[in-house]
């Protein structure tokens, strides 16, 4: 599977192309596989458990999961996966 | 009550009088100051029906009960006055060192009235204020009119205000400018000022007000200042500023783009995002009385721009001048906020105008015999730099639009006013509610039209757990988020390090104890914010406005999104209605959106209603 990444925090990393081969298109399955490449990276982002830290959204095509079907938000080949900080206000 | 003086300074420049106006303690209790202090001030001082650029309209200058105070965030000031651009209650908030020296010389706000018979300007000091002549600043630019004032001042804390030629010439769109780079924006406060033929305010001060515990204020300063050094929201903001939020916007379909035609913009990144800013970036800054340093001081790189500096450009200027305008050149979004800050125009509604008029000249409303040889299509730079400097000397088609997109639409008709983006006369800033309506109803039932300042729902909708393209939960979600930021206003400190340091209402509260040393609840906090809401919803009820203002533009409700991750979405007018019953009802409101008796006993408002 083919996923685009984007981190946004401390260091911004825009649509980072990654191959992973997770056990299943649930997202949960993705995060595990793309943890394997991104550990340091994500860590700011997620608890062990994958949920999002406090102070961090992820968002799958630019939905939040929290309002899909969180961990279990199918993610398809092609998607954006982006990790976020709560930014506030322009 | 520390912290505060008791004191409004009232000046009519009419009979060149001033005088001291006091404000009951009371007062701060049930308002605080900022917002709340001026809708009192604003609904008691101004009939109904005053016209916004006639001398009696009031132009009002408030601080907070922690300005001064050194307290995070706490140099900002508040203009509160009856705007021309929607002839609605308006508020406008700016840093500025004119904040802290007000408070310095003794007042807790400033009230000016009337109409001088010449270009005049203010200098306030301990010992009084003095009405000095402006003929010698009258006609130039805000960073000129500053220096000019600052050099002959030689105080690097002297407070100044200042408006530009926009100002002067009465352009509906016209800022306030301070410490070069911030601005009173929304609004047209500028042209309030520049009605009153007042250029400048300088203020110095040397005395303090006098705090409960100022150790206190300073051991709240240190621990919360920890705090943000490892707040991983605080160190990308003080790293990469509000231009972050573009990369959000962008990716969460909300991202204003060709007149908010669409969503998103692949072009905006690297260019005129967080990765581009950064590669501009002089220095970082920060504002008076905040250890955060979230300001950009930027340089353009490149081009025939290069050298131009500004601190920005904010997201919301990268926003409506760069993927609204389909402008991808960091350097001439420099130079326009270079133009609109030395001109003296807010830049989300200048952005928002030139956006409204590439969509006209598209479509062909409007020909190049009409704009002065200007066929100003999306992307055009230099285009869009021209209308600027139209729009601020209000010359040829620059005239029309310095009365803001609203009249604009009126005057080209030919169903212009189906992509005129605004709400009351107020321009959008840079989010599309139809990819978060949440953003819809807070824009529709904004008082001073389409605004981010009083909700953010992006942090909801996108960052959060709300589903964005529903009604359902949004009136109660809007309704928390303006009263969260309502006392945020009123106690007038930036409502941004409290949101990434993070700092709660209990925090604030602290700070507030330490200033005044009176204890707020959360309670308190929920009643006064309520009471200010309802107090500026009669102010605009007295005036005419009710439901039939609360509302959005065609574009917003009936065309669904061709991009993004809402493709497919408009917000509608089934789910605008929903979201304006259920807010009407949270707030005590009625069905039109006026209060009821009962809100009104709740807040102790009656009296206001039966004046009123």
């Amino acid at each position: 599977m083919r996923v685009y990444v984007n981190t946004f925090g401390a260091d911004i990393k825009l649509r980072q192309e990654v191959v992973l081969a997770p056990a299943s298109s649930g997202l949960r399955d993705v995060l595990g596989a793309l943890r394997e490449h991104y550990r340091a990276p994500l860590e700011r982002f997620l608890n062990e458990d994958l949920s999002p830290r406090d102070g961090a959204a992820v968002l799958v095509n630019g939905r939040n999961i929290l309002s899909l079907d969180q961990c279990a938000t199918t993610v398809h080949e092609g998607d954006e996966l982006t990790f976020t900080v709560m930014v506030a206000g322009g | 009550m520390k912290g505060v003086h008791g004191r409004l300074l009232e000046i009519d420049l009419t009979q060149g009088t001033t005088r001291e106006l006091s404000i009951p303690e009371e007062h701060f209790r049930r308002y605080l100051g900022g917002r709340g202090l001026g809708a009192r001030l604003l609904y008691d001082m101004l009939p109904a029906q005053t016209d916004p650029l006639s001398p009696d309209n009031l132009l009002i200058f408030l601080t907070g009960p922690l300005t001064g105070s050194m307290a995070t965030g706490s140099s900002k000031f508040v203009v509160v006055t009856k705007s021309p651009a929607t002839h609605a209650w308006c508020d406008a908030y700016s840093s500025g060192r004119i904040s802290v020296q007000l408070k310095k010389v003794g007042y807790d706000g400033m009230v000016i009235l009337g109409r001088a018979n010449h270009p005049c300007y203010l200098r306030i000091d301990e010992q009084g204020v003095d009405i000095r002549d402006a003929g010698h600043l009258w006609g130039k630019d805000s960073f000129a009119t500053e220096a000019t004032l600052r050099e002959a001042e030689n105080d690097p804390a002297l407070g100044v205000s200042s408006i530009g030629p926009a100002g002067e010439n009465l352009v509906k769109i016209a800022c306030i400018n301070s410490d070069l780079y911030r601005q009173a924006g929304r609004g047209g406060v500028g042209a309030v000022m520049g009605s009153k033929r007042l250029k400048a305010i300088v203020i110095t001060g040397e005395h303090d007000a006098p705090l409960h515990d100022r150790r206190k204020v300073f051991g709240l300063n240190k621990a919360n200042y920890q705090r943000a050094l490892v707040s991983p929201v605080a160190q990308a903001r003080m790293k990469y500023g509000t231009p972050l939020t573009l990369n959000i916007t962008n990716a969460g379909g909300i991202l204003p783009t060709k007149n908010f035609q669409f969503s998103t913009w692949e072009k905006a990144l690297e260019k005129i995002d967080s990765v581009g800013v950064h590669r501009s970036v002089k220095k970082n800054v920060s504002c008076l009385s905040c250890f955060i340093h979230c300001g950009l001081i930027t340089e353009a790189a490149e081009g025939k721009y290069k050298g131009a500096t500004v601190e920005g450009p904010e997201y919301e200027t990268l926003g409506l001048f760069g993927s609204n305008l389909l402008i991808d050149s960091l350097p001439t979004i420099i130079q326009a906020n270079v133009l609109c800050d030395m001109l003296g125009l807010d830049t989300i509604s200048a952005g928002n105008v030139i956006g409204f008029l590439m969509e006209c000249c598209e479509r062909g409303l409007v020909s190049p015999a009409d704009a002065d040889g200007l066929d100003v299509r999306f992307g055009d730079e230099e285009g869009a730099l021209a209308a600027i400097e139209m729009m601020a000397h209000r010359r040829g088609l620059g005239d029309i639009l310095a009365e803001g997109v609203r009249a604009a639409a009126e005057h080209i008709d030919g169903g212009s006013d189906r992509f005129a983006m605004q709400v009351k006369g107020l321009e959008f800033p840079a989010y599309d509610p139809r990819g978060a309506f949440g953003s819809g109803l807070s824009y529709a039932v904004s008082p001073r039209g389409a605004c981010h300042r009083r909700a953010w729902p992006p942090a909801k909708e996108i960052l959060g757990n709300y589903p964005p393209y529903t009604a359902e939960g949004k009136a109660e979600m809007v309704r928390e988020l303006y009263d969260l930021n309502g006392i945020l206003h009123s106690l007038l400190v930036c409502d941004m390090p409290g949101k990434f340091i993070p700092l709660s209402m209990d925090d604030y509260a602290q700070y507030l104890h330490a200033v005044t040393g009176e204890s707020f609840s959360m309670g308190d906090f929920a009643q006064i914010a309520g009471r200010t809401e309802t107090l500026i919803r009669l102010f605009n009820v007295r005036d005419g406005f009710g439901r039939k203002d609360d509302t959005l533009p065609y574009r917003t409700l009936f065309e669904p999104l061709p991009d993004g991750p809402g493709k497919g979405q408009c917000v509608g007018e089934d789910n605008l209605a929903r979201m304006l019953d259920e807010y009407y009802a949270c707030r005590g409101w009625d069905s039109n959106g006026v209060p009821t008796a009962a809100t009104l006993g709740k807040y102790d408002l009656a009296a206001d209603a039966t004046a009123g």
